[in-house]
Formats: structure tokens, sequence, C-alpha cells
């Protein structure tokens, strides 16, 4: 037995205890850190999957930039800061059912197993080849995200300038 | 390392870079024209559109792919982007009278305006499912901020929100969908994906099914589909009408063209399976549809509901399948647009600044005192409720011959049925218009030539088609037969 | 064929459209120069219509003064018009109502007059066409047509008071009608697709091949021909389809009704005859007793529900239920006298149904009102040139020997009689019935004392008003009394027909060989989307039209 799996199952149960402190967390601002937590360990578990990018990615764009931006959030918006939010409303029942048929499908969906996936896992360090794949086979999505956050950007200016007159 | 770039095939995005290129332009030019002087910029990206159109007719010719297969140059691919510079240059012409009487003319409403266009083209050509979700983006997130454009208003901020939230949830659904195409066949390329899948791989494995789920949701949101309709009522009613009839119009084609190219193309072998799921579809879409704009009074809330039907109708001609109902689609969603673009150019017409007369008994007797702007309204109304001889009715003419030809006999009656049901709210609007006293005086209308000229344009094409719709059907045909191998 | 060389049926039906558009170009002030193009146009429509009957060849079956231009090739939809003497007195029946009805608007129309004229035109080119069509695609949009403009004559310019509900109520009901039909349309085409390799909706075409057919009731051919009924019987309207008519009928201003009694309920009985009859046979045969049992539901619950009227034109409109049950009577009887008269007498209830709303129309608009207990006795004192067409128009429509209605449903009821004496006795008892009410609306009406004030100072009809009724007239005496050119003209048609009927699909295009294994493999169109040319390689023995 390596060492992986120990390790996968450290980070599995740091995502889900996180996780779960986020959904069932009464004080606001504790379930925003522990999202922190979640994500550090979702890109945890991408290193052992041998994906550094995308755990860089993650801890980059999910811990560096959303984060920040739900504490920046919720330190503007004061009254939601305080404990005692509620946290379950009525649709409780029917999102269970649907969370849980998700859940359930998926589960039998992996049993399955995947027959057709023949993808073969990169051995050598995968970000110069995500890189390269960016640069050649994908590099009209690559420009046309740019012209994305061009639109974005120009969307978030329209709705939050100040008007002048 | 050594990294040997592929064939930068700069010539089979022409239209696109135009298009692109005229946004950036537009972004540019804006901050030198006054405040009050924006209508240059309409022309500009009216210009605009027709380059690109004009760069898209040499492209006709061969079908071929480009950028490593993740586009394609087909006929269908042509046929949307040419349906969808249509529509941007009818909804920009339906604009320029609307966003100064509302006071929000800004250059950055045709700079969206065209991004949205460049991410609808993008839908049409995508070969990868990559592309597809990237131009489905940048459609979506420049439509957001266009909902949101009138930031006075509260309806139309609420609007923008709701697009947004419940616009971001369907990216979700499709992004996962997605991803477990990509698991199943392990190629985010369409044509891989096809390969895959005809050369005998495994049906039944579960993955496909859920990505194929995945994406009949995600793409039911983006078209309004019962049950993931929900936010079209409200967003549609709450963002600058032109804005609504743009999206009415252009998501809906662009969404389906998409939705096409992956599920009659790709997902081809699976058609048995995913046609039952769109068969329950189509028939709860159009019910419900048309039964509830019956209870409507607003018109736009009304247009709404009727575009939620008619996504049913074009659902039933996916279901059909085959020449005859691919071929439908793209009839009926050229006819679709024309007539919604030219109801919502009326809607916008009869409006004042602040009061833009949009509940039925608003036009009670507009017949006699507009007498023109009405006659187009009583045109789209009966087109839109697919009575000849206009696009509608040969829309719907040809959906449920492709169902009927299909053998989806059951399927065709519930649509006829339900047109039925959906001439009675239609007919109202000519009922208000022609057989009730006109309200206490209100000011007179202002119109535009640019407003007349997409007038124009929309009852010529709603008659054009509807009398002499031949060319345009070969045209459909030939469009559709790339998807069909 | 078209002995003409001249395309005479796109004339006609087209003046009357080509005068709502110079009518566009007016404007909306000049009510008289409205009137008068409209009423050139019409008029100049049934002149040209004229000439049909004399060029008219009475001893063929086939199609007359055919046009047949390509259209949407792609779909098999050609541009064709033709007549043959089932078609033809409806045709003329169509221009002289409509010329009528301009007329007869003259002055009770005062608003909106522009409009008005723009639609009345557009509904006679409708209806011209719909007799004309012998493409199923044209045929459905003329078809179609027909009802937007009726909607509007009757919302806009009804009587106020139920106008809307009356409106939409029509225009529901038949829409129903004919999307089904729409659906029974597209069945036969793709199924006669599938045989002959030929995609069309050329009826002559389609009428060639045999639809498969089995004594169950959801054979295929049982099943498109119930699609067709439906459309045709809400049409008539037969019973229990016919509830819209009365409201129609009573709301719609005195032309609308005029022209929906006099020639659009002759749409779905005219289909009847030109779609049902031939194109399916054996449904046809297998459905004449629900047919002749819904006839006699009609024409003596038409009868007995006029018996009870207190408003005149609620009773016309009743009375037509009556009479439209006689003329499918007669058309199920399957014999050359049933159809004939069946046929006959859809012009002849055209003509005395259309006059009997002139009638109360010309009441109405001194009156304002179509109470009978209202209107008041005794008008034959103060108009008695009114009093005296009334009574011819009246007796007409009871049948009098002499008159046309006498002819029509003398030869139904030979026709019916031959198959069934039961039948023709109920149908008599309708005869009966009908002569009771009639008579009982025109005694209570013009005879007794004059008694009500306000019909003291009643003026006797104007000249104009006495010339929308005398070519009625004069047409009622010409029919009843030598009714043989109509006959004449109708009777190798109608025999055609009957042919057709009696052979079944042993006349027809047995589903061949090479042509069900076409249809049975192939998922596409192939030859869809080829040009079709106008003769079939699949159906043998074609003649050359």
């Amino acid at each position: 037995m390596s060492i992986e799996l120990p390790v996968f199952y450290f980070l599995a149960a740091i995502t889900i205890g996180a996780a779960l402190i986020v959904v069932l967390g009464r004080n606001i601002v504790h379930c925003a850190f522990s999202l922190v937590l979640a994500f550090f360990g979702v890109a945890g578990l991408y290193v052992l999957l041998d994906a550094e990018f995308l755990a860089a990615v993650q801890v980059l764009i999910y811990v560096g930039g959303i984060t920040i931006l739900l504490l920046f959030a919720i330190m503007l918006t004061s009254r939601a800061s305080g404990p005692g939010v509620r946290i379950l409303n009525e649709q409780l029942g029917l999102s269970a059912l649907i969370a849980g048929g998700l859940f359930f499908l998926l589960i039998y969906a992996l049993w399955k197993g995947i027959p057709a996936l023949a993808i073969k896992v990169p051995t050598q360090a995968n970000v110069p080849t995500i890189g390269r794949v960016l640069m050649t086979s994908y590099v009209l999505p690559f420009e046309v995200a740019s012209v994305l956050l061009l639109a974005a950007l120009v969307g978030a200016l329209i709705l939050a300038r100040k008007e002048k007159d | 390392m050594e990294i040997t770039l592929p064939p930068v095939d700069l010539g089979a995005i022409t239209p696109e870079l135009i298009v692109t290129g005229t946004a950036l332009v537009i972004l540019l030019v804006d901050l030198f024209l006054p405040r009050d002087r924006k209508t240059p910029l309409a022309y500009l990206s009216l210009l605009g559109l027709v380059l690109a159109f004009a760069a898209s007719l040499p492209l006709w010719g061969r079908a071929r792919y480009a950028f490593k297969e993740s586009i394609s140059l087909d006929p269908f691919s042509l046929f949307f982007s040419s349906l969808f510079l249509l529509i941007a240059a009818l909804t920009i012409l339906i604009s320029t009278n609307y966003l100064e009487r509302e006071e929000i003319h800004r250059g950055e409403y045709y700079a969206l305006l065209l991004f949205a266009t460049l991410g609808m083209m993008l839908l049409a050509k995508g070969m990868d499912l990559v592309v597809l979700f990237l131009g489905l983006e940048t459609l979506s997130i420049s439509l957001y901020t266009l909902a949101g454009f009138m930031r006075a208003r509260l309806r139309s901020n609420e609007s923008a929100l709701k697009y947004l939230l419940l616009g971001a949830f369907a990216s979700g659904f499709l992004l996962y969908g997605i991803a477990f195409l990509y698991g199943a066949t392990g190629t985010t390329n369409l044509k891989k994906v096809a390969v895959f899948l005809g050369k005998g791989a495994p049906l039944s494995d579960p993955f496909l099914f859920i990505g194929a789920g995945l994406l009949i949701v995600g793409f039911g949101f983006k078209v309004a589909t019962v049950p993931f309709h929900m936010w079209a009522p409200d967003v549609y009613e709450g963002a600058p009408t032109s804005v609504t009839a743009f999206m009415i119009a252009g998501t809906k084609a662009a969404a389906f063209s998409a939705f096409l190219r992956i599920f009659l193309y790709s997902l081809a072998p699976l058609k048995p399976n995913w046609s039952a799921v769109l068969w329950v579809l189509a028939v709860l879409t159009m019910t419900l549809g048309n039964v509830v704009a019956i209870a409507q009074q607003n018109i736009k809330r009304m247009l709404a509901y009727s575009s939620i039907a008619h996504a049913g109708y074009i659902l039933v001609a996916v279901v059909a399948g085959g020449e005859l109902g691919g071929s439908s689609i793209l009839f009926y969603l050229l006819a679709y647009a024309l007539m919604n673009l030219g109801a919502f150019a009326v809607v916008i017409l009869l409006g004042q600044k602040g009061e833009e007369n949009l509940n039925l008994p608003d036009y009670a007797g507009v017949g006699y005192r507009h007498p023109l702007p009405a006659l187009a309204m009583a045109i789209f109304m009966f087109s839109l409720a697919g009575i000849p001889p206009t696009a509608g009715f040969m829309g719907k003419f040809y959906v449920f011959s492709a169902a009927v030809k299909a053998g989806y006999i059951g399927l065709a009656i519930i649509g006829v049925l339900n047109s039925v049901v959906s001439v009675f709210f239609y007919l109202r609007v000519t009922v208000m218009m022609y057989m009730r006293e006109p309200r206490a005086e209100v000011g007179p209308i202002y119109t535009s030539p640019a407003l007349a000229a997409a007038l124009v344009i929309a009852v010529w094409g709603t008659l054009q088609l509807g009398l002499f719709p031949g060319r345009l059907l070969e045209l459909a045909l030939r469009s559709i037969r790339p998807l069909l191998g | 064929m078209n002995v003409l060389n001249f395309p005479i049926l796109s004339l006609v039906t087209y003046l009357p459209i080509l005068g709502a558009i110079v009518i566009l170009f007016l404007s909306k002030e000049r009510h008289e120069a409205i009137r008068w193009v409209a009423m050139v146009f019409s008029t100049a429509s049934f002149v040209v219509s004229l000439w049909l009957p004399f060029y008219f060849d009475s001893t063929t079956a086939e199609m007359q003064f055919v046009e047949k231009l390509p259209w949407i090739q792609y779909l098999g939809v050609s541009y064709f018009m033709g007549i043959d003497g089932i078609s033809l007195w409806l045709v003329l029946l169509t221009t002289m109502l409509c010329a009528i009805s301009v007329l007869c608007s003259w002055e009770a129309i005062t608003e909106r007059v522009k409009e008005y004229h723009v639609f009345l035109l557009i509904l006679e080119t409708g209806m011209l066409g719909v007799f004309m069509a012998l493409d199923f695609f044209l045929f459905y949009i003329f078809w179609e047509v027909v009802l937007v403009p009726m909607y509007f004559l009757i919302g806009v310019w009804g009587h106020p008071a139920r106008k809307l509900y009356a409106a939409i109520k029509f225009f529901l009901f038949t829409l129903f009608g004919s999307v089904i039909m729409l659906l029974g349309i597209l069945a036969i085409y793709f199924y006669h697709g599938g045989q002959t390799g030929v995609y069309t909706f050329d009826v002559l075409e389609l009428m060639k091949t045999a639809y498969p057919y089995s004594s169950a009731l959801l054979s295929f051919q049982n099943l498109v021909w119930l699609a067709f009924f439906l459309s045709f019987a809400i049409k008539v309207p037969m019973f229990p389809f016919h509830t819209w008519l009365p409201d129609a009928h009573t709301e719609a201003p005195t032309a609308g009704s005029v022209i929906l009694a006099g020639i659009l309920l002759k749409m779905g009985t005219y289909g009847f005859v030109r779609f049902n009859l031939p194109m399916f046979p054996e449904s046809s045969k297998h459905f004449v007793t629900f047919m002749v049992t819904l006839s006699i539901i009609a024409i003596i619950y038409g009868a007995m529900v006029c018996l009870v009227q207190r408003d005149m034109k609620r009773l016309i409109a009743f009375s037509s239920v009556s009479h439209m049950g006689f003329v499918m009577l007669g058309m199920f009887a399957l014999n050359a006298q049933g159809v004939q008269g069946s046929i006959l007498q859809m012009v002849n209830h055209g003509l005395s149904t259309g006059a009997l709303f002139l009638i109360v129309g010309l009441i109405y608009d001194r009156r304002h009102t179509r109470m009978i207990a209202e209107i008041g006795s005794g008008l034959s004192k103060q108009m008695p040139v009114y009093a005296t067409l009334f009574a011819i128009v009246m007796l007409s429509s009871i049948g009098l020997p002499g008159l046309n209605g006498f002819i029509g449903e003398f030869l139904i009821l030979v026709g019916a009689f031959k198959v069934n004496y039961i039948w023709a006795s109920f149908a008599v008892t309708g005869i009966i019935l009908g002569a009771a009410y009639m008579l009982w609306l025109f005694q209570r009406t013009m005879f007794g004392p004059l008694e009500k004030p306000e019909n003291m100072k009643l003026l006797d009809l104007n000249a104009r008003e006495i010339a929308t009724l005398v070519p009625i007239v004069i047409m009622f005496f010409w029919i009843g009394l030598y009714p043989s050119p109509f006959l004449k003209r109708m009777e190798v048609s109608v025999n055609h027909v009957l042919e057709q009927v009696e052979k079944g699909q042993a006349g027809k295009v047995n589903p061949g060989t090479k042509a069900a294994s076409v249809g049975a493999t192939e998922r596409h169109l192939p030859s869809i989307i080829q040009p079709t040319s106008g003769t079939s390689e699949g159906a043998p023995g074609v003649r050359e039209r």
C-alpha cells in the first residue's frame, strides 16, 4: 500500500468535514473560512491525481479569488454576518431528494465503470502540456475566452459605474 | 521545447473577426462621441454586420473544418450565422429609437450586442464542446448586462439578476454534461464523439446518459423549455424591450443550433433514448406555454410564454428528426425570428417614454389610430398563430409534416391542438386593436426610419416566407444535411 | 385542359383582392369611392365568372379552365386551379352573393368603411380559391385565409353585444377542425409519396391512390376520412358541431351573415363531395349510416329549434342547420339524384338563406331590432314591396314548386327514398316543420294589424335595396322553372364522383410491388427534394391533362 491512500483519506476527510461546516455552520464567517479549507482539500486531491496545474488554479482562483470576494461580501453586508442565520427552509425535503438522487446516479455510473474512457494519463508534468494545447489545438477557445472576459469587463463597468447626470 | 503551431486559418473566422473588430471599434469610437449622439454607433455596427455577412458568403462553397476541427464551416453553421447577423441587424434597427427614448443610449449597448452575436455565431460553428461552451458564455454574459441595461428601473435589475443566476445555473449543468460526455467518449470534439459512438461503442454507458441528460437540462434552460422555463417570463418582461426581442429571437436560435449539432449529429446513435425525453418536454412546453399565455395581460409576458410554446413546436421537429424535421427547425427559427422581432418593433413603436404601454388594454383601438403598425402587428400575430399565408404557418406546417412523416401522429395532434389554443391569445391582440374603442387619447407615436425599415423587413419576410418558401426550404434542407451524415 | 387558354379562374379569384389593394390606397374618408371600387371589382369578378358556364364543357368530368404552375417544388406544391361541374355553380354563387353583399352594405356600414370593404374583398378571394384549388396546400391556404376576414367582419362590424364572443368562437371552432384536416392531408401526402415515390399535394394525383381500408374503425382510410370529416362537419355545420353557427350568424353584420350562410357553409359540403367521397370511397360508404343519422338529426333538430326562436336572425341561422342537413342527406344517399340534388341545394340554400338574411337586414336597418315580438305585425301594409319579396324568398326556402328550393329538395328526397324510405320520411318531416316556422315567421311580422307606432313611418325598399334582392329572385325562378342548364353541367362530374365511390379501391392504383418496398425502407425523403413533374411514374395510365 502506497502512501497515497492514507493521504487521500486524510484530504477527503478534510474536504468533507469543511464542506459540512460550510453548509451547517451557523456563523457565516466560519462558513466562509471553512470553504477555504474545503478548497484546499480539493486542491490536495488534484495534486494526488497528478494534476498540479488544476491544483494551482484551484488555490489561485477559488481560495485566492472567490473566497476573498465572499468575505468582502459578508463584511459589507453586516446584517447577515451575525450568528443564528437560518440554514434550513421548507424545501429541504425536495432538495434532499434531488441531491440524493444525483448522488446515487453518480455512484451508479462510477460503479458501472467507464469502459470507453481511454485517456492516457500524462506521465510528465502537465503544466507545459496544457500550455502547449492551449496555444495549439485550443488557440481559438483561448482567444474567445479573452473576448468573453472583455465582454464581462464592459458589462461590469456598465452596471457598476455611477450616472454622471 | 518545440511548439508547432497549427495552421491558423483566419479565413474561416472572418465574419467572427469582423464582428469582434466592430465591437472593439465601437468601444473606442464611443469615447469620442458626445453623450447624446450615439446613433453613428448603430450605423457602424450595422456596417459591421453587413460586412460580416458579406464575408461569410464565400465560405458557403465547400464544407471544411478549421482550427483543428474545433469549428466547422458547413452550410449548417453558415445558415445560422447569417440568421444571427440578420437578428442582430434587426435588433439594432429597433433599438436606436427605443434607447434614446428611455435615455439609455450608450455605446456599450452596441458592443455588447455584437459580442453576443459573436457568441451565437460560435455556438453555430463550434465543433468542439469547449468552443460551444465559450460561445454560450460570451452570449450569456453580454445578455446579462444587456438585460440590466435600464439601470434606473427595478424590473430591469431584477431581470438581469434572475437571468444571471439561472443562466449560471444552466451553464453549470451544461459544463457538467460536457464533462460527462468527455468522460464517456474521451473527447470534447463533436466529430470524434460521433465517430466514437458510430463505430459501435457501448451505448449503454451510464456516463453517456447522464451527460446527455445534463446537456438537455442545460440547453433546456437556455431555450426555456418546460420545466426549465421559470426564469423566462420575468427576464423577458423586465429586460429592455429591444433586448427582449434579441433574446427571444436570437438566444433561442443560437441554443438550438448547438443543441442540434450535439444531438442530431454527435448523439444520433442515442436518438431512441433522448427523443423519448424530448417528446415529453415538447408536449409539456407547448401546452404550458400556450395555456399560461392565455392568462397574460402584459404583452411582453404574453410573447414570453408564446416563445416558450414555440420552443415546444421546435422540439417536436427535433423529435421527428430526419431531413424534414431538421430542415423544418431551421426554417421555423428564421420565421420565428422575423415575426417576433417584428412584433417587438411594434411594441416599441407604440410605447411612450416612461409609459411603455405594455398592457393589452393599451392596444385598444390602435388599429384605427395607427393603422400601419397595427396592420403589421396583426400580420405578426396571425403568423405566430400559424394562419396562412404567413411564415409562421409554413413553419408549423413544415414541423407537423415532419412529425407525421416520422410517425409521431400523437405529437402532431397535440401540436396542432396547441396551435389552436394559441390562436386565442394572439387573436386577443387583434381584438384589442380593432374591436375595442380607443382609450383616452395618448400622445403621438414617434417613429424613425430605422424602426420603419425593421418593420418593413419583418413584414416582407413574414409574407415572403409564407407565400414563396420554396428556396428557403431548399436552403434549409441543404443546411441540415451535413448534420445527418 | 383550358379551353380559353387564359387564366380566367385566377382572374375571377384575384379581381376582388385587386380591388382591396386599390381601396387600401384610397383615403379612408372617401366612403363613396371605396364603396364604388368594391362594387366595381366584385361585379367585375361576377361578370367574368359568367363566362364560365358558357365555355363549360358539360360532357366531361375532367377539370376545366385548368391552371397549373409549380409553386413550392420542394414539397410538391403547385398552383393548381380548376373547376368541374361541382364547383362551377358554387363559384358563380360566390361571385354573385359577394357583389350583392357589397351592395347591401351600402348604407348599413358607416364606420370603418375602408377596412370593411377590404376584408369583404379578401374574403371573396379566399372563398373562390377554396372552390377552385386542386392542390391541397393551396386549398388549405385559401381555407384558412377565409377565417381571418370573416373574423374581423363579425368582430368589428357585428352586433355590439356579443360580437367578440361570436367572432372568437367562430375562429376557434373552424380552426380546430381545419388543423385536424391538415394532419389528414399530411397523412395522405406521405402515404401517397411512400407508395409512388412522388410527393405531391395534387388532389387529382392523390385521388388515384387507394388508401388502406379495413372495416375496423381506426383503419388508415377511416382515420383520414374522420380528420376531413371533422373540418368539413364543423364548417357545414353538422349536428353536433353547429353551436358556433347561431352565434356567428346572429352577431355578424348583414353582409357577413349572407356570406356565412350563403357561401361559407358550402365550403364544408363542397369539401365532402370533392374530397371525402372520391378520395376515400370505402370509408364514405362505411360512414353512410353515421352521416345520415347526423343529417336527419340536424334536419329535425334545426327545424324544431326554429319554432321556438324569438330572434329572426337566430331563426334563420337554425334553419340553415336544418337545410344543410338536407344537403348532407342527399350527398350520402350516394346516388345520382341525391348528390345532384345536394349540390343544387347548396346553391339554393346559398341563394334563399342569403336572401333571408338580406330581408332581416333590411328590417334591422330600419328598426334596429331582430326580435320578432318587438318588430310587431302588419308590415305588409306599410311595406308592400318588401313583403312581396319576403314572401317569394320564404316560399323558396320552404320548397314551393316552381321555385328553386323545390327542385333541390325533391331530388334529395328521391335520392334518399331510393336508398331507404325511412330516411326520406324523416326528411319530409323536416320539410313540413320548415314550412311551419317560415310561415309562422312571415305571418307574425307581415300580416295582422299594424299596431306599433314605429312601424307606421317605415319606408318601403329603395331601388338599391330592391336591386340586392332581384337578382336572387330571378335565380329562384330560373332554377325552379328550368333547372336543366344547372343539372346538365353537374351531371357528368357527379356521375364521375359516384363512379369513384362505386369502384372504390378497384378503380385506384393499388399499392404496387415496387412502391411497397420504397415505402417500407426509406426513412428519408429521397424524392421530395426533386421537383415533381406532373406525370407520375408510379401511377400507370395517367391521363395528360
